[in-house]
């Protein structure tokens, strides 16, 4: 009996894939009959949304500019503080959460707590923090920084165990202490990394800090809220104004940002081009 | 002493790297950085005023919402209304990710260049989604409320949208770095259009992009439980009830069950993803 060896590869078994659709579409069933959504209204949404628009549009003044750009810059200056914040707790962390410098239960310990930080949303904390500290900008910065904490301090964590192991073995060979080993082995490495995690969170965080205002936290947000849910009637032109500075701020600041990630990546004689890492960047956003 | 070993003369130039010269970049952008630091802390006008002290002042004083904390009424969530509502938080989250996302594939498929000849259509795929991210959802669903009225529809509204145009955009970079080389074969063997993305570019992303999905609806359970704050529906608007009238303890409540919801399919869409890729 000789094998015969067939033409073409065999189809890989894909049960695996069945279960997961027939559970998604279970999933969506279950929501789609039990959400009280009052679905008449869907048809006209988008001429709904146009009308929203074009009002915004229609009733635009300048006379707010001033106050939407101060308000603008609020956030901007909450978002940066709330983003030191974090990273001066996160890349500390890091090293502690990193499986390659310390004992693994450590490394799975610090992990968990940061899983938890991960899993509470800013303006969570921001209505917990308002109470305590009233209207001002340290509510947001904490609520930021706290939020932040556990996405960098993981992400910098994994940069940290990617880094090559021989300098690692070098510096144990001359004898390096392990505050030594650490600087000249591990920091150097894993830093350009690093710091641009720190910008590209910072760069999530400014949408971040603009939504912070609809609990009343101060900044462009609070601006938006006030205009489109607090005035009567609606002030249109001023929700308006405020989404055009919101829009143009975020795309200078992103801009800014993603040049200099890039250039810390690519190094002063990158001549590759430095492209985001997609896993990375849907990691960075939860 | 070189010398007299005997190695041949290029074995004697200096083996230890040059340090890299100091260029202009990483001190300009130190320098930026730094006084960009000190005017957002800085207490004045443009600034934050923000101070450690005056952090740990406040929490050492006595405080409500503090104190709440050790008295957490977790009677809160099995009351009908709270419940009835974080159910439909997953709702919103389970058909925003799910409606989104099921737009987002063919979008990523003609926002580049090996899946869409057309131009026009590229850039308009791109663009769309470069805008609907330039807002956070939250303002989505600002806006969508005052188009539509409250409820679960103008939160649902915003989580698709936003879940279009986030999926779209890490499937689109990911299929900027696919290998061409089915692609090819797919043309070589004279498939038409449809039948190369369905054959040479799907099977290659399908993993990543089941992946985004999960990380997009990690995102979306986050947003739908605020959503509520700006009256779009879900457990957010028992949330803002219990700040407004203060009640703390089941404030905590909510929040403790919405962490430990969040943690928990955090770890089961990370176990996931692992077996994805």
């Amino acid at each position: 009996m000789t094998t015969t060896t067939r033409a073409w590869p065999r189809r890989e078994r894909q049960s695996w894939t069945w279960i997961a659709c027939v559970v998604v579409v279970a999933l969506a069933c279950w929501s789609v009959l039990g959400l009280d959504a009052r679905w008449g209204r869907l048809p006209s949404a988008p001429a709904d949304l146009y009308t929203v628009g074009r009002l915004m549009v229609t009733n635009l003044t300048w006379n707010d500019l001033e106050t939407c750009v101060e308000a603008m810059w609020d956030s901007i200056a909450i978002a940066w503080v709330g983003t030191l914040v974090a990273a001066v707790v996160a890349v500390p962390l890091a090293f502690v959460a990193a499986e390659n410098l310390v004992p693994r239960w450590l490394a799975f310990g610090i992990r968990q707590i940061l899983n938890v930080l991960r899993a509470i949303p800013e303006i969570i904390l921001v209505m917990a923090f308002i109470p305590i500290f009233g209207l001002t900008p340290t509510a947001g910065i904490l609520a930021i920084g706290i939020g932040s904490i556990g996405t960098l301090a993981k992400l910098c964590a994994e940069s940290i165990e990617g880094v090559d192991a021989g300098p690692i073995e070098a510096a144990d060979a001359t004898g390096a202490t392990r505050v030594q080993r650490l600087r000249w082995a591990v920091i150097p490495q894993s830093m350009p990394e690093i710091a641009s995690f720190v910008l590209y969170r910072f760069e999530i965080n400014i949408r971040v800090s603009t939504i912070l205002g609809a609990v009343g936290a101060g900044g462009i947000g609070q601006v938006v809220d006030d205009a489109l849910t607090t005035a009567v009637p609606r002030d249109w032109g001023l929700a308006g104004l405020a989404l055009i500075i919101v829009v143009l701020a975020t795309v200078v600041v992103d801009f800014i940002s993603g040049a200099v990630r890039r250039r810390i990546l690519a190094g002063p004689t990158g001549v590759t081009r430095v492209i985001d890492e997609p896993a990375i960047v849907a990691e960075l956003m939860t | 002493m070189r010398a007299t070993s005997g190695e041949p003369a290029t074995a004697t130039v200096n083996v230890r790297p040059t340090r890299p010269r100091l260029g202009w970049f990483g001190p300009a952008v130190t320098a930026g950085l730094v006084a960009f630091t000190v005017v957002t802390i800085w207490d004045w006008n443009y600034g934050t005023g923000f101070s450690i002290r005056e952090i740990f002042s406040v929490i050492g004083q006595k405080n409500p919402v503090i104190e709440a904390i050790g008295e957490t009424d977790f009677g809160q969530l099995v009351s009908p209304r709270s419940r009835k509502k974080f159910v439909e938080t997953l709702r919103l989250a389970v058909l925003g990710t799910v409606s989104g996302s099921a737009v987002a594939l063919p979008l990523a498929l003609i926002s580049t260049r090996i899946g869409a000849p057309n131009r026009a259509a590229r850039i308009a795929a791109r663009t769309i989604s470069n805008v609907v991210r330039a807002l956070p959802d939250i303002v989505w669903a600002m806006l969508f409320v005052a188009a539509v009225g409250s409820g679960a529809l103008p939160g649902l509204l915003a989580l698709f949208l936003f879940t279009i145009a986030v999926v779209t955009k890490l499937t689109a970079d990911t299929l900027d770095g696919i290998d061409t080389g089915p692609v090819e074969a797919a043309k070589a063997s004279g498939a038409r259009h449809a039948q190369m993305l369905r054959a040479a570019q799907v099977p290659q992303i399908l993993p990543a992009y089941a992946s985004y999905v999960l990380y997009a609806f990690e995102l979306n359970l986050r947003s739908s439980a605020v959503l509520g704050i700006v009256g779009a529906g879900g457990i957010g608007e028992r949330l803002e009830n219990f700040r407004q009238f203060q009640q703390w303890d089941r404030l905590w409540a909510i929040v403790v069950m919405f962490i430990v919801v969040v943690f928990v399919v955090d770890r089961l869409s990370t176990l996931l993803r692992r077996k994805l890729g």
